[in-house]
């Protein structure tokens, strides 16, 4: 889809526009269209606020000229009834009063009005003054569809997204899956050499599944697709599984996670595969900057109508300045992986939109004794 | 209901039938038997009646729920589990609606999936056995 070119909006901004006149002075209205008729101006004349409104409805002005005085609805009441009935799309509306009627003015403008000429007229003043508002109005319009444009094409690349994420999925899931059965000896044991380029293979597959998990997820977030399916669920039982299997994946670093609950929460409303991918990446990122040989720190908390969940590491922590970049689309820190392990960027502002999709809040802050926790809250009643 | 021992794959992803495959094989499934499509798939349950079917959602020809309403009129007694690539909830509850046991991703990482698909064995064929003292059968 073409976009409009500058150019194309700022040509000469009377031609064949249309502007609708109101007075009850024929002879205001004469001299009016003796002005515009030469620039090309397409005008329609009516002689009262009433008219007007009836007029516009057929004649669709790209501009009105509004007399204030007028009998029947002034032309201040005839402005705030188009406004009410056209909305945004009204067209602007240029009061015509006497000279020196300041009041005049001001209300006309409160009124809705974007400007005023001031009998008798000046040509020139009038077809400039004329000239800005119907630009202004091209412009604005311009505008709206450029912004249209821009949201269907960001609309179109989600959905590009999501179907080439969707489709780089299946194959990555075998070959991360099918590289475990050859390392783990399945169809025979393999040198180290052999062990060592397979085990390369199935890191490079694990990161570029999580790279594809993440744009995917990303995708739908940003496509605004409800995808919420609340059910009663115990966070202690949902966290407990997460630890369970990461504890599988961080014993290669030593790295041991431990998760203590001191109380019995009762089940909450959320959508269990979306906040367990919230804490798997806290897990993940924990085991990620700790040392190796570190404990990971699991905890579970009632607080004011709301439930807690944290995850401490014993990692460097974050610089303070730093903090800012933590939750948002590709914000990596300076913060290195400790064993090697790669980060995207994407998971913890991935972690934010799903926690705040639950209405829910999420942080993290620097221990005193170093390490980081990052913490998030969901209310116990959504 | 006694487990035989033989289950069906459904998948069009000749990489995902022979991942999956190793998987069923490495948790002691004695026969495991592949369909590339929902319409092969009618024709091996058909002739083999296996004692469970793992079917894949997005397939040519048939695609898996087609082919589950179809499986489920020539055949109502089929134990049907779905194979999904992306949680899609509409298409994981009409398969419900017609009949699934269940569904798991195939996206789940190897040992978990490994251990949903014996727990769903077990839930299908020994419910007193899996029926953990909290969770009592109904």
């Amino acid at each position: 889809m073409p976009v409009l070119e500058p150019s194309q909006v700022l040509g000469n901004p009377l031609k064949d526009r249309k502007i609708l006149l109101v007075d009850d002075d024929r002879l205001n209205l004469r001299i009016l269209a003796g002005i515009l008729k030469p620039e090309g101006v397409k005008v329609a004349a009516t002689h009262s606020g009433e008219s007007a409104i009836e007029e516009y409805s057929r004649f669709h002005p790209d501009l009105v000229l509004l007399d204030v005085l007028m009998p029947g609805i002034d032309g201040l009441e005839t402005c705030r009834r188009l406004k009410q009935i056209h909305g945004e799309a009204c067209a602007p509306i240029i009061f015509i009063t006497a000279k020196h009627e300041s009041e005049d003015i001001v209300e006309g403008l409160e009124a809705g009005g974007v400007d005023y000429l001031s009998k008798p007229f000046r040509p020139k003043e009038a077809l400039a003054r004329i000239r800005i508002h119907l630009q202004n109005k091209v412009l604005l319009e311009e505008q709206g569809k450029l912004v249209d444009q821009l949201s269907r094409a960001n609309a179109a690349k989600n959905r590009f997204l999501g179907m080439a994420a969707h489709d780089l999925r299946n194959p990555l899931v075998s070959i991360r899956g099918l590289t475990e059965f050859l390392s783990d000896g399945t169809v025979g044991q393999l040198t180290p050499d052999q062990l060592d380029l397979v085990s390369n293979i199935h890191d490079a597959s694990q990161l570029m599944l999580t790279l594809v998990n993440e744009l995917l997820d990303l995708a739908v977030i940003e496509s605004g697709r409800p995808h919420l399916h609340p059910q009663p669920t115990s966070l202690e039982d949902l966290i407990t599984t997460a630890v369970n299997l990461a504890n599988m994946q961080s014993a290669k670093k030593g790295t041991t996670i431990r998760f203590t609950n001191g109380t019995t929460l009762p089940k909450i409303a959320i959508d269990a595969d979306k906040v367990r991918q919230v804490i798997d990446n806290l897990l993940s990122n924990a085991v990620k900057f700790s040392p190796p040989q570190s404990t990971v720190s699991v905890g579970l908390e009632p607080e004011d109508g709301q439930v807690s969940v944290w995850v401490r590491d014993q990692g460097p922590g974050i610089p303070p300045e730093e903090h800012g970049k933590l939750f948002q689309d590709f914000g990596r820190t300076s913060v290195q992986p400790t064993g090697g392990e790669k980060s995207t960027g994407l998971g913890l502002a991935i972690c934010k939109k799903l926690i705040e999709a639950h209405s829910g809040t999420i942080s993290a802050a620097n221990g005193p004794d170093g390490g980081c926790t990052f913490r998030f809250s969901l209310p116990l009643t959504p | 209901m006694t487990f035989a021992g033989k289950i069906l794959l459904v998948d069009d992803e000749a990489h995902i039938r022979k991942f999956v495959g190793l998987i069923l094989k490495k948790i002691g499934t004695p026969t495991v038997l592949e369909a590339a499509d929902g319409q092969a798939a009618l024709a091996v349950y058909a002739q083999e009646k296996p004692d469970l079917v793992l079917l894949d959602v997005n397939m040519p020809i048939l695609d898996g729920l087609q082919t589950l309403e179809r499986l489920h009129q020539i055949a109502p007694e089929a134990n049907v589990v779905m194979l999904t690539s992306l949680a899609n909830r509409q298409t994981v509850e009409d398969c419900v609606r017609l009949g699934a046991l269940a569904y798991i991703r195939k996206d789940t990482p190897r040992d978990e999936l490994s251990t949903q698909l014996q727990q769903i064995i077990q839930e299908i064929f020994e419910p007193d056995a899996a029926a953990a003292p909290d969770n009592p059968a109904p």
